[in-house]
């Protein structure tokens, strides 16, 4: 093993781990201040570390810094301590685990050899997730009988219900899925939705499979357990449900993983059906022979799309009420000089790339950059897209959530593998 | 005079609706319109900046109690104890002395109202024959990190001030 293939093996690997790590921060700070401007409300502002509140992001530090000092109770009338601890790990690591089947870029070719992007470079792919995903719930399921308490066990065995209808959905929609792509690794997957349709539509899964996105997006809300299926939560009904009984870095191990799931499943949605790190139009090879022209529309395009968001945080990073010497503007002012730093530093390596080394191994490591950005921007639109149902509709009652999965999603799966199965023979 | 009758439409029972799809996203766009609002300008909010940015108070809102007094700065309570007596959650305790001004013959030597007891009914300003105690001094927020100084005594009582001219005040409704 040369130096460059343990460097790759860190990176991917710290990417695997790390990103969703880092989503969760991100996607705690969006439900949050999302649900305030569905809602017409402004969200936390007010955490600041010296005046700096990023946005809202401080308040996240807030809450660890609360939930790492706050009690750890374990409930003396539990009787099974070992599953009381055992069930937030599996929830958390299942759910950083299943990560590891998704590629973020192309095959990154250097000196000849090909580097695959994702954590655990193999090919079971969605059997991987499927496997770890159905695993997950076990975590849940435990937490709450663990509890011993009756809201707990209730939660449990609502998540169980749930995980067992629709599972069975998300596999058939799967299976017509890999009817069309031919293959079960996701990096193929992804490979084929660089294609294009009739010439000039971008072949992805959800064009191929409107009605395969459809159910497997609804089945991913299930089970991942997000409004409008989280019934094993169900404030309203069952106080926490599964997660009554747990406090401190338990509940918050609980809590992180519904984020790292909701982002596992977002970044698969976007793997399976809206083409995963292709660029609409531009495929890798397009990219590639094109890397010049690709470097030119970006030294354009990143100071116009910075001049905009300046424009953006100047206009509402102000207090809204009189205020001598208002601290926000400087804040703002503060902000702008470091983006416009961070641009300055980017467009020198852009045009510092066109002048030496366009072409050749800078220019397919600028092409993994691009694609990683696309997957993480692509992935960022889908858990917009969990924030956003989940502020709009309300949850099901129990007997609808049933009705939902058994009597619709399961006979549309079906029916879409049978149309989904003649056209594929037909057309070969 | 004869029962008007509305009859409502029940929703939820044509195809379109049973399919939920078209009434999901037809949801969505309502609540992505206001967050596309509210992200684009974010000065439109409908919320209060609390601690900075004060509510507006109306002249009817039962706050803090207070004690009023004559012109000269006399106490007006004469110490009859009707406030005392009526208090449903029994926050009020007055001790009686003589008065020697000839404005009456009784006066409250101590007047301590319980804020962590009272429910802040109002019964105590109804029962008051001499209008002497008063819950018009805007106070709506009564917090404290120790018992004692939510234990208001005669001298707080009487140095808080009324938050409303006597003309709001009685158009209030008093």
């Amino acid at each position: 093993m040369s130096q460059l293939d343990i460097l790759l093996i860190l990176l991917r690997v710290a990417f695997g781990a790390f990103v969703p790590l880092c989503f969760i921060a991100v996607l705690v700070w969006l439900e949050r201040r999302g649900a305030a401007f569905f809602q017409d409300r402004a969200g936390p502002n007010r955490c600041n570390v010296g005046g700096f509140r990023a946005a809202g992001l401080i308040q996240n530090l807030a809450d660890a810094v609360k939930l790492i000092f706050k009690e750890d109770v374990i409930p003396g009338h539990s009787q099974h301590k070992f599953y009381f601890v055992l069930a937030p790990l599996i929830v958390f690591v299942c759910a950083l685990v299943s990560f590891a089947v998704v590629p973020f870029a192309d095959t990154l070719v250097l000196s000849g050899k090909g580097y695959i992007m994702q954590g655990i470079p193999m090919s079971l792919g969605i059997l991987w997730f499927l496997a770890i995903a159905g695993f997950s719930v076990y975590g849940i399921i435990l937490a709450g009988w663990s509890s011993h308490n009756k809201f707990g066990v209730l939660g449990g065995l609502r998540a169980a219900a749930q995980v067992i209808s629709y599972e069975i959905p998300m596999g058939l929609a799967l299976v017509s899925l890999l009817t069309v792509y031919g293959t079960i690794d996701l990096g193929q997957m992804a490979h084929f939705q660089g294609r294009l349709l009739f010439g000039f539509i971008p072949m992805w899964g959800v064009v191929l499979q409107p009605l395969g996105a459809l159910i497997f997006i609804v089945a991913a809300f299930a089970e991942t357990n997000r409004t409008p299926f989280d019934l094993a939560e169900g404030e309203s009904e069952l106080v926490a449900g599964f997660h009554v009984e747990y406090s401190s870095m338990k509940f918050a191990l609980f809590f992180m993983g519904e984020y790292v799931a909701m982002f596992v499943s977002s970044a698969l949605i976007v793997t399976l059906f809206f083409g995963s790190y292709q660029i609409p139009w531009l495929s890798t090879d397009t990219l590639l022979a094109n890397a010049g022209a690709v470097t030119i529309a970006l030294i354009i395009f990143i100071p116009l799309a910075s001049a905009i968001f300046t424009g953006w945080m100047r206009k509402n990073n102000r207090s809204h009420y009189d205020r001598p010497k208002d601290p926000r503007i400087r804040e703002a002012n503060v902000y702008t000089i470091i983006l416009w730093m961070m641009v300055a530093l980017v467009e020198a390596v852009l045009i510092g790339y066109m002048l030496n080394a366009s072409g050749g191994a800078a220019g397919r490591v600028l092409v993994v950059l691009l694609q990683i950005a696309t997957f993480l921007v692509k992935t960022f639109m889908m858990c917009f897209v969990y924030v956003w149902v989940r502020w709009t509709l309300p949850r099901f009652r129990y007997d609808q959530l049933q009705k939902l999965g058994w009597k619709m999603l399961l006979p549309l799966a079906l029916l879409n593998i049978f149309i989904t199965s003649a056209v594929v023979v037909a057309l070969s | 005079m004869s029962i008007t009758t509305k009859v409502l439409e029940r929703k939820g029972s044509s195809f379109l609706e049973k399919i939920f799809l078209f009434e999901i996203v037809r949801g969505m766009c309502v609540t992505f319109g206001h967050f596309w609002l509210n992200l684009l300008d974010n000065s439109k909010l409908y919320v209060r900046h609390y601690p900075e940015v004060k509510p507006e108070i109306t002249p009817r809102w039962r706050g803090r109690h207070r004690l009023t007094t004559h012109e000269d700065g006399t106490v007006k309570c004469v110490a009859c104890f009707m406030c005392q007596t009526n208090c449903p959650a029994r926050c009020i305790t007055i001790e009686s002395g003589e008065r020697w001004d000839g404005k009456s013959e009784k006066v409250p030597v101590s007047f301590n109202i319980d804020l962590l007891e009272c429910i802040y009914c109002g019964y105590c300003v109804e029962a008051c024959p001499m209008d002497a105690i008063r819950m018009d001094s805007g106070i709506f927020s009564v917090t404290s990190y120790d018992r004692a100084s939510v234990f208001v005594g005669i001298d707080d009582l009487l140095a808080t001030k009324g938050a409303f001219s006597e003309e709001e005040y009685k158009k209030g409704g008093a």
